[in-house]
């Protein structure tokens, strides 16, 4: 795959609706071949992203370039990209593969021809069987799959997808994500897929564009955001995560210690530069994944501090217990998860123990 | 499902039934009577017949009546349709002066019939047009216009803004998308607002005396007919203008009313 060269970038993208500010100078490439995934909560700008770049709205600001060309003012119909609209715009008049072939016959391509593409599309969806029903005769997953084969069969370089599968009950979900992963595979086209349900943009995406408040906020592999998030938003926003408050300390190699309510934490700031230079005594935040909280055993030096086990839920294959920790062992709420075990946790309720993190289990943000 | 307590259902329907009825036995009576023989006044219950439709048939001034009426119906379907079509995609684009638009849309349909036919009657005389069946069209078209107009604007404001959308983003221009996506989704509002159109032009009586010239349409010949008397041959026409009206409007309501999205078989 030729993934590191760069198909689109928005350069100091904003956008307006009258006098109300959606987008506040975006930055962002799209790499030739990948599936990008725009996560963010609802009314973070994604939606307005995409239109964006499908040319269904005006830019206020800035420019898009399409291998390197300025196509800020290309009119939608010339852009070489194609739109799974999230209510999916299906032609209701036409069945599904006057649908699937619209794109092909606006543009005067043989009747022979559309009718080949067409068959090879729906093949492509597994909707061969349904090519001469009416959208309204299909259930809500193929419905998106003509919505998809439609976008595909011209050939885009870009498909767009918008919150696709926010309508689908969550078994169908899980299909259609493990579906579009497997189509993107075969057909090797860039994807942008927007989403606000963090799960499935970790499941999916080779890289996650993180919005919030018509700013992005990180852009990285799905390992990169949940493990060196960038800010406190994405810290929180993305998977669960234990943050306590406090000052930095003096950089030490590549680690770097910070003073919270639980004593003096240590944590890895290993590809991150931005925290070797942020000065002492800064405002951050040590972060941690509940996963890496465990009991404290003699061995451990750094990172000891005590808590409450304030309660236990069984979740299946793991425990997730809550502690409360920090002055009077009330202060901060912490969560600690670890393999749940058929002999019972070793954990009780209302129980005091040691805690511990390992220093390269825990990294810091900024406040 | 009702979740009204049983005495509270009945007197609902009770009261349902009453209004239904006094509202809608006066039109029975002529469609009942039209099939009897009138002596003297009353109506001769013993004898049903179908006399009065042969009379009906045999009336020359009436078969005239009733081409005029259809000439001039369907010149106004036509006119109304393609017009008011095009106001109601004015409109939703969202162009400048559309609230002024409308207002002048609906001011001949709110209007009472008589200031309508008024004052086109001394526009046509102020411009030197001649009172023909082409006035009488033209009265017609600017009265059926605003319920045209509402029929497909109505459809166009339910129409999802995102089919447009997809047409273009597939490579569509402004021309294949209004040919191929806006008016097929049309179709049926403008089927039903013709009929609908057809429906008041058959029907229309004061603007059309006002403005035709010789020749008579169906209300117009009844007005006249009724001015000299109560013959059974008028039974027999309003009965018959009754049934056809009632058909269109069942048919318009086909057209309009959305059909209920057909479920998935198999
Ligand atoms: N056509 C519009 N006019 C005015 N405001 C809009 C319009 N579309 C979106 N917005 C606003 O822009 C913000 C971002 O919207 P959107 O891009 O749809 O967010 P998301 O897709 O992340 O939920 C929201 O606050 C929304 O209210
Ligand atoms: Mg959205």
């Amino acid at each position: 795959m030729s993934q590191n060269t760069d198909l689109l970038t928005l350069r100091s993208v904003s956008k307006s609706y009258g006098t109300v500010p959606v987008l506040h100078d975006i930055d962002l490439s799209i790499r030739d071949g990948e599936f990008l995934t725009v996560l963010g909560p609802s009314g973070s700008g994604k939606t307005t992203v995409l239109r964006l770049i499908g040319g269904l709205e005006p830019l206020t600001a800035g420019e898009i370039r399409l291998d390197g060309q300025d196509i800020s003012r290309m009119p939608i119909n010339k852009r070489p990209f194609n739109t799974v609209f999230q209510d999916y715009a299906l032609f209701p008049h036409m069945t599904v593969s006057g649908n699937v072939g619209y794109g092909l016959s606006v543009r005067h391509i043989k009747r022979k021809e559309i009718a080949r593409r067409v068959a090879e599309a729906l093949e492509l969806v597994q909707l061969g069987r349904f090519a001469e029903r009416f959208p309204a005769q299909l259930s809500g997953g193929q419905r998106q799959r003509v919505a998809l084969a439609r976008a595909l069969i011209c050939q885009p370089r870009l498909i767009l997808l918008d919150e696709p599968l926010a309508a689908l009950d969550l078994e169908l979900r899980r299909q259609m994500q493990e579906f579009l992963k497997s189509i993107q595979r075969e057909i090797k086209t860039t994807f942008l897929f927007v989403t606000h349900d963090q799960e499935e943009a970790i499941g999916m995406a080779d890289r996650i564009c993180v919005m919030q408040a018509g700013h992005i906020r990180q852009l990285g592999t799905p390992h990169e955001l949940y493990y060196k998030p960038n800010c406190e938003f994405v810290a929180r926003f993305f998977g669960e995560n234990n943050l306590v408050a406090g000052k930095l300390g003096p950089v030490q190699g590549e680690q770097r210690p910070i003073e919270t309510a639980l004593g003096r934490l240590v944590c890895s700031i290993s590809d991150q530069p931005h925290l070797k230079t942020a000065p002492d005594g800064a405002s951050a935040f040590a972060a941690f994944r509940p996963e890496a909280l465990r009991l404290a055993d003699a061995n451990d030096g750094d990172n000891r501090f005590s808590g409450t086990i304030a309660d236990l839920a069984f979740a299946g294959s793991s425990t997730v217990a809550t502690i409360m920790a920090g002055a009077d062992n009330a202060a901060q709420r912490l969560r600690l998860r670890m393999p749940s075990r058929i002999d019972g946790s070793i954990l009780k309720s209302g129980e005091t123990v040691s805690l511990s993190f390992a220093p390269h289990e825990g990294h810091l943000v900024l406040a | 499902m009702s979740t009204l307590p049983r005495p509270s259902t009945i007197f609902l329907a009770a009261i349902t039934t009453l209004v239904a009825v006094l509202l809608y036995s006066p039109l029975f009576v002529p469609i009942v009577s039209s099939f009897f023989i009138i002596s003297h006044g009353n109506v001769d219950w013993s004898s049903p017949t179908l006399s009065t439709y042969v009379a009906l048939a045999g009336n020359h001034d009436i078969l005239a009546a009733l081409r005029t009426t259809l000439v001039v119906g369907v010149c106004t379907v036509i006119l109304s349709v393609v017009s008011g079509t095009l106001l109601a995609l004015y409109y939703h684009g969202r162009h400048s002066g559309r609230s002024i638009l409308q207002f002048i849309i609906f001011l001949p349909f709110l209007m009472p019939p008589i200031i309508s036919g008024l004052a086109l009657l001394i526009f046509f005389r102020e411009i030197g047009l001649e009172r023909s069946l082409l006035t009488v069209v033209i009265g017609h078209t600017v009265f059926v216009l605003a319920i045209v107009y509402r029929t497909v604007l109505m459809r166009l404001q339910s129409m999802s803004r995102t089919l447009v959308e997809a047409s273009y983003d597939l490579g569509a221009n402004g021309w294949q998308t209004f040919w191929r996506i806006i008016l097929p989704n049309l179709s049926s509002a403008m089927v039903g607002g013709a009929i609908l159109a057809f429906a008041l032009s058959f029907d229309e009586t004061m603007i059309t005396i006002l403005v035709t010239g010789t020749q008579s349409t169906l209300p117009v010949r009844l007005w006249a007919m009724m001015r000299l008397g109560f013959s059974p041959d008028i039974n027999a026409l309003v009965a018959l203008i009754l049934m056809f009206t009632v058909l269109l409007c069942v048919l318009a309501a086909r057209f309009l009313i959305p059909r209920q999205m057909a479920t998935e078989r198999n």
